[in-house]
């Protein structure tokens, strides 16, 4: 733990390239690397790292929703993950989809949890070895988690409606030309089949973006208050609702307001505009 | 086998009958070989187009140059932050389309992307694989069309 992250609420979470680096070989610790780039990890990832890919791995199939608590424990058995076992994610995109494995994880109720900060990038950039070999897990059993809790950090269309209405706290994640409503696509992405631009009404823009620096790390905790509390004057005590487009860059202002700042009530809008921008009815605010 | 032209055939044949896994490992080492795609120093080309567009991550130029018979010679430069699988689609369609003839290119299909890619791949943030081929296509209408203006007033 470095200076940085002893500032944060649950400085634990956090992890350092170097303390990676370090637990190499630890019998407690499974790496996890889950990216965007659905290849990526093919190329070289972190010696021992395992791949977690969020659409196959996490998602069901069929129904949108995450797979089964079943489906789950045979994921973490397959790869060698116990309920003690500490599993320290990175990815690509700044981490947004070890974030939201990491949340994928929570849901489930996996508890040791932590990100690399800085994920794959800062990895390479500093020179880390990568490698192209991958890990044969010794499969283990973990038990069917008993329950899943979207209750406590997952959010759906109806709740958020609810909480827009009832002007709670409301965080859209995404860039400003998507929250204006100029734009229905990421900048850099092709369309992902949206049919109206705009936000959920009494929604704030806080992009992700601005709780990284350029390298990719977190902010400091100061620099992060600043915005999400004093610009953005969310309460401790606030039940806040974060979304983007599909759920993974919120993961991202999930764990930053929960695991760095210690809001305790943050939940994550995965059906996010995708769901929202498509539903026939679905109240639509836009300031372009 | 395949209805493509050139080596593509050969490629959509060869990827058609791999089980998933090795589907994934044979797209790494395409996407390996997408630098040694780029123009070669001093190389010159008939038409260059390179340019970033929004539905791409980062800057891609394709590059033709066209013999005899309207042969095309293929090049392209792919920007560090472009997905692997862009990187192996480029590996793919520089080898695969090398000497074909323009009309062959543009007549080209788009579904041998999944036959290579499988089922699994191809997703929504992935749908970029179609660019490089919808960009080659488009460097060789352009020069189809300098040429015809050319024709048209020389």
């Amino acid at each position: 733990m470095n200076d940085k992250t002893e500032q944060y609420a649950h400085p634990d979470v956090l992890v350092t390239t170097e303390w990676v680096e370090a637990h190499h070989g630890d019998q407690n610790v499974c790496i996890v690397e889950s990216n965007e780039d659905v290849l990526l990890y093919g190329t070289g990832h972190v010696p021992g790292a395992i791949h977690i890919d969020w659409q196959t791995d996490l998602q069901d199939q069929t129904v949108r929703d995450y797979i089964s608590p079943e489906a789950f424990a045979e994921l973490c058995g397959r790869n060698g993950i116990t309920t003690d076992t500490t599993c320290v994610f990175y990815g690509d995109k700044s981490n947004w989809w070890a974030c939201y494995a990491l949340w994928a994880f929570r849901l489930f109720g996996h508890t040791e949890v932590k990100i690399m900060d800085g994920g794959r990038d800062k990895w390479i950039a500093e020179g880390r070895p990568l490698t192209k070999e991958k890990p044969i897990p010794v499969p283990v059993t973990y038990p069917v988690p008993g329950k899943r809790f979207d209750d406590e950090i997952r959010a759906f269309f109806d709740e958020t409606l609810a909480h827009s209405q009832a002007a709670r706290p409301l965080i859209d994640v995404r860039s400003p030309g998507e929250f204006s409503g100029a734009v229905t696509h990421m900048p850099e992405y092709p369309q992902e089949g949206v049919l109206r631009g705009g936000h959920v009404p009494g929604a704030q823009s806080v992009p992700w973006k601005m709780a990284v620096n350029e390298d990719a790390t977190f902010k400091s905790r100061e620099d992060l208050e600043q915005i999400y509390s004093e610009q953005c004057g969310l309460q401790k005590d606030d039940d806040i609702v974060a979304y983007c487009r599909i759920g993974e860059r919120s993961s991202h202002t999930w764990f930053v307001l929960h695991y760095l700042l210690g809001y305790e009530k943050v939940r994550n809008y995965d059906g996010s505009w995708t769901e929202w921008g498509n539903r026939v009815r679905a109240p639509i605010e836009r300031s372009a | 086998m395949s209805e493509y032209p050139g080596k593509l055939s050969t490629i959509v044949d060869l990827f058609e009958h791999l089980p998933d896994e090795e589907k994934r490992d044979s797209l790494v080492l395409y996407a390996d070989q997408a630098a040694a795609c780029a123009p070669a120093e001093g190389e010159s080309f008939d038409l260059e187009d390179v340019r970033k567009d929004e539905e791409c991550t980062d800057t891609v130029g394709v590059f033709i140059k066209v013999g005899e018979g309207e042969r095309v010679h293929l090049r392209i430069s792919l920007g560090p932050q472009v997905q692997t699988l862009t990187k192996a689609m480029t590996a793919i369609l520089c080898k695969g389309l090398e000497g074909c003839r323009i009309g062959e290119i543009q007549a080209v299909p788009a579904d041998f992307v999944p036959k290579i890619v499988g089922g699994q791949l191809v997703r929504v943030r992935s749908q970029t694989v179609y660019y490089i081929l919808t960009r080659i296509k488009s460097a060789c209408t352009a020069f189809r069309n300098r040429q015809k203006i050319a024709d048209a007033t020389g």
